[in-house]
């Protein structure tokens, strides 16, 4: 089958700066893959390329199988790019919005009359129909900038931090909403700095750094790859008493950002671990099975390996 | 490739989208049509104040038209056009769209023309109405909107695209650099009661030629032949302002791409 987005070992110069050194990534349709890794580490520089808002130096990107540089202007309404920044007109409508930007990817009358109602409806914009976009909540002109990357029918929906800008319920709204698109098929190439965000929704993640990708898989591939099955988070008086009992017990040590982390082998109970760190002048610990985060930290590498 | 027939369609709908925001902003609306309206007005009753006056009111008409209503309308509203869309973000969207640059350059030509001549017809309605004459032929006289109109977008493309970053900034440099020339235009005062100095200056303006074309027809009935120096001026003027304006514009694309 052929691959929405095909990039093959692309290299991009800021200046001096590497930003992207071999980067690879095949995206399949129906997919949502996420891509994470710190600030600086390209992810932007990806989505900008393949929204042909950048060029790149050497390698290959080819969109539903024909070459990026060789589509042109047709590769816009391949790939629909939604920001955490809200770019939309604010004197206007939603369905006036969702309508100008219709025209421009030129859908005939008949079908933009057609698909700007099918949006308002999914989106639930059909209550602010009569209020402009300036008027509307942070989460709702989000919700408005989601429906207006889609008003092409896109192959490919970009993205970039969708929820960074929002409170907590629009973001969880935004979720939902996500997941719906998922759910109908939709092949997603996204960005965030939530891993709770990409472990809900991506069904496959690319973990980043300095340009290139250091780890791929499936949520639960990725957690495969942690010595552990559960992680316990660990305050004490006495550091070195713990990692030396963690040793003992054959548990993985992790610090990350001065905070102890004990990766266990399999799940236990509060009980057990307090129990098992006797004497090792413990203030505080916490348990709970691993996840993206743990990965990430595993993966990217930034936590310290202390054993 | 871009068939004619979507680049016919995006013109269209940035020029619609344009004409609705306009008409959105009420506030800025009545300030636009309120401006040279009360400029004829005040003018109007300055001449006619004075009989040995009274025939000069048909040029100072034409001057506020071209020198001051189009030039504010026009430049400054193309200026703001391009300053709100960096300001909002929205520049980078458009630039994820098939939306041609050429399209979008004419979408705005389209807009800042169909309120020129909403301009043209009120202002010459309250022109008409105190008692302003028109003498010339109307195709010469719509000839020479035109060719303003065009320079004007031209001009505001490029003050919009390589010096307004955000809306307060037109603002500035329109007043900074649209006084002085509306001034050495002969739009308030004729180019004779000025220092020999200044009237040299003047020549250079591309603002003067206009108004003098325009007065030329309007207010002294003069064809083609007698006006065929200032033509030629404004016609490579306005070649030339269109050309900066769309080299400024791609400029612009090329530096918000590269963000």
């Amino acid at each position: 089958m052929t691959a929405v987005l095909q990039i093959d070992d692309i290299h991009k110069w800021l200046g001096s700066q590497h930003v992207l050194d071999g980067f690879s990534l095949r995206v399949e349709p129906g997919e949502v893959v996420g891509l994470l890794g710190p600030n600086g580490c390209g992810k932007s520089t990806v989505l900008n390329i393949v929204c042909k808002l950048l060029s790149y130096d050497a390698g290959q990107v080819q969109l539903m199988g024909e070459p990026l540089n060789k589509l042109n202007y047709r590769a816009r309404g391949l790939v629909g790019l939604c920001t955490q920044h809200c770019a939309l007109y604010p004197d206007l409508l939603p369905a006036e919005n969702l309508h100008f930007f219709a025209r421009l990817y030129g859908l005939s009358e008949k079908d933009r009359n057609q698909r700007v109602t099918e949006l308002m409806h999914r989106f639930g914009l059909e209550n602010f129909a009569a209020t402009r976009v300036g008027r509307l909540s942070g989460g709702w002109q989000q919700r408005l900038h989601l429906a207006v990357s889609l008003v092409h029918r896109p192959k490919l929906l970009v993205l970039d931090e969708p929820t960074a800008a929002v409170d907590l319920e629009a973001r969880m709204d935004l979720w939902r909403l996500i997941e719906g698109l998922r759910d109908s098929g939709t092949t997603i190439l996204l960005t965030s700095h939530h891993l709770a965000e990409a472990q809900r929704l991506c069904s496959r993640v690319a973990l980043m750094r300095s340009g290139k990708i250091v780890a791929q898989g499936s949520v639960p591939e990725l957690l495969a790859r942690i010595p552990g099955q559960a992680v316990a988070k660990v305050e004490s008086k006495n550091n070195e008493a713990i990692m030396q009992r963690a040793l003992e017990l054959g548990w993985t040590v992790r610090q990350h950002a001065g905070q102890m982390r004990l990766l266990l082998p399999h799940d236990l109970g509060l009980r057990e671990i307090v129990d098992a760190l006797d004497g090792t002048r413990v203030t505080a610990v916490s348990v709970q099975p691993v996840t993206l985060e743990d990965a990430y930290l595993e993966l990217v590498g930034d936590s310290a390996l202390v054993a | 490739m871009h068939t004619s027939h979507l680049l016919w369609g995006q013109t269209l709908a940035v020029a619609q989208r344009l004409l609705l925001e306009q008409w959105r902003q009420k506030r800025g609306l009545i300030f636009w049509a309120v401006f040279p309206s009360m400029m004829m007005l005040l003018f109007g009753l300055v001449y006619a104040h004075n009989d040995s006056m009274r025939a000069g009111l048909d040029a100072a008409a034409a001057g506020i038209l071209v020198g001051a209503a189009l030039f504010f309308s026009c430049l400054g509203g193309t200026a703001a056009v391009i300053a709100a869309e960096r300001e909002r973000g929205t520049l980078p969207r458009l630039l994820t769209t098939p939306l041609h640059p050429a399209a979008y350059f004419l979408g705005v030509v389209i807009a800042q023309l169909l309120l020129a001549l909403i301009q043209v017809v009120m202002l010459y309605s309250i022109a008409l109405f105190i008692g302003v004459q028109y003498h010339g032929g109307l195709f010469l006289g719509g000839l020479i909107l035109l060719l303003s109109v065009f320079s004007y977008v031209g001009m505001g493309f490029f003050l919009g695209a390589r010096f307004a970053r955000r809306s307060e900034e037109v603002v500035v440099a329109l007043s900074a650099i649209g006084v002085p020339l509306l001034v050495l235009g002969g739009t308030f005062f004729p180019l004779e009661i000025m220092p020999q100095g200044m009237q040299a200056v003047a020549q250079i303006n591309p603002m003067l030629h206009m108004n003098q074309a325009f007065k030329g027809v309007a207010a002294y009935g003069m064809g083609f032949d007698e006006l065929r120096f200032e033509l030629t001026f404004l016609f490579v003027f306005c070649v030339l302002s269109l050309a900066l304006g769309i080299q400024s514009y791609q400029h612009l694309l090329g530096a918000e791409k590269s963000k």
